[in-house]
């Protein structure tokens, strides 16, 4: 008996948010860039985070991927505080301004690092199958200090998704992308979104994303100011006429 | 025992990236042997030593030598790790970022050993002293392990700044002094055919330093490479 209201419990527990972050303050050079901001996405969420230049959106997106310990506030994934949980990290795939790239080596050779580093299996297929889906083949062989910027964006893409991690952190993800690429990437959102992966892309353009995105994030002197549902906005019209400033 | 297996692998992936990165580019291990080459040559012909005086010199200008190599492949090891911000890539993995810092230590360890393995037949020929000589090349991984611990340590204190070419020396020779003087001590003793019982306290101080730079790594390079 004890045991069949042990389990109505669990089966009755409120599900965590997959991305949960709750009073995040970040400063640099005494400058506040996010202040006590909080923000929850649940499971299957495709989260577009916009904002103006400056506004923390890069910020926030390293603090939730473990690269930038904020001052104050707390960061989780699907329940578990990302602080000092190195594991945490596996089911996060970052996509930032920079590549993360070793320019002397080819692609092959930097997915095939970030493989090992991540302890998959099946390495060379993985490598492959990540360098094909970017229509990086011909290429594959070069150093990537020869690739020009979108090639070397789509090449980040991949290592991003290399792990298969069940959130995705993407930060401008369409800069450099040619209109063929980019319609690639879009298509490849699409199919990402779906339970069990979580996606926050911050875009200062986010229009291609309204598309298919789940909601969108509005961050505003250091906190969001609003999240709404994409098919809910015309209630938030002060969303609605940033957004179409943007574009 | 699974989360100890990813560790170790990850040290060992960093160190490999660490090799490979340094066989396609071949811009940190050329340029660190020309410059301890360099070294040699200079204090040779600059200084005119008589042979007894050689003899009792050859143990400081090799860890001199030694020392400012081991400083240019630390700040490449740096700068390697700050293009395209690839160290970002290496605290997104999902181990202890202490494991970075042993792959860099092991990585730079060896490519500073290389050097000095090429350097002791030159100092051989140059201070007519025989450096092939195996308890000397104890002394010298001893010696190197302390010293490229502790630059692989402030090397990451170094990288979030815009000056760090100029700061890791300034901050990696004063702490380093005490590892030179020991190791400079302990390769005398070996050169003059002292029994290592004799030099025990110099080789010590050596295994000390090992332990304190590698646990410091161990406990603070999280913290350190922190934004």
């Amino acid at each position: 008996m004890q045991y069949n209201d042990a389990m109505t419990d669990t089966e009755n527990a409120p599900v965590p948010p997959a991305i949960e972050v709750r009073g995040l303050s970040k400063r640099y050079n005494l400058q506040p860039v996010l202040k006590d901001l909080s923000l929850a996405l649940a499971d299957g969420s495709l989260c577009v985070l916009v904002g103006s230049n400056g506004a923390g959106k890069t910020t926030l997106l390293r603090i939730i991927a473990s690269l930038v310990r904020p001052d104050a506030g707390f960061a989780a994934i699907n329940g578990a505080a990302l602080k000092d949980n190195a594991a945490l990290r596996r089911q996060i795939g970052y996509l930032g301004h920079q590549t993360l790239f070793y320019s002397d080596l080819n692609a092959l050779e930097n997915l095939t690092h970030y493989a090992r580093l991540y302890g998959l299996d099946n390495v060379a297929d993985r490598v492959h199958a990540g360098i094909a889906s970017m229509d990086l083949v011909n290429h594959q062989h070069k150093p990537v200090r020869t690739y020009s910027r979108g090639m070397l964006q789509r090449l980040a893409i991949a290592r991003a998704l290399l792990h298969d991690p069940a959130i995705l952190l993407l930060d401008e993800p369409y800069t450099g992308l040619d209109k063929e690429a980019a319609q690639a990437l879009d298509l490849r959102l699409r199919g990402l979104h779906q339970p069990g992966r979580t996606l926050l892309i911050a875009a200062h353009h986010p229009q291609r994303l309204l598309a298919f995105a789940s909601q969108v994030a509005w961050l505003r002197d250091g906190r969001i100011a609003q999240i709404q549902a994409v098919d809910r906005l015309s209630e938030t019209p002060d969303l609605l006429h940033y957004l179409a400033e943007a574009a | 025992m699974n989360g100890f297996s990813n560790y170790l692998r990850m040290v060992w992936q960093v160190f490999r990236k660490d090799l490979q990165v340094e066989w396609r580019g071949r811009q940190g291990l050329p340029v660190m042997l020309i410059f301890a080459l360099l070294v040699v040559f200079l204090f040779n012909f600059a200084l005119q030593l008589t042979p007894g005086l050689q003899a009792g010199l050859a143990a400081g200008l090799l860890w001199v030598s030694l020392a400012f190599a081991s400083t240019l492949g630390l700040n490449r090891s740096v700068s390697l790790e700050g293009e395209n911000n690839a160290l970002a890539g290496l605290l997104l993995a999902p181990v202890d970022r202490s494991a970075i810092f042993f792959g860099k230590t092991l990585s730079n360890l060896t490519f500073t050993f290389l050097v000095a393995l090429v350097l002791l037949p030159v100092f051989s020929l140059f201070y007519q002293q025989n450096m092939l000589n195996p308890r000397l090349v104890l002394v010298i991984l001893l010696g190197l392990g302390a010293y490229t611990s502790l630059g692989t340590l402030l090397a990451a204190l170094s990288i979030q700044t815009r000056t760090r070419d100029v700061l890791l020396p300034v901050l990696l020779y004063p702490l380093a002094l005490p590892v030179l003087i020991a190791a400079v001590e302990a390769s005398r003793g070996v050169l003059a055919g002292q029994p290592l019982a004799e030099l025990q306290s110099w080789l010590s101080l050596l295994i000390a330093s090992n332990i304190l730079f590698l646990a410091a790594g161990l406990l603070l390079f999280d913290t350190i490479l922190e934004e």
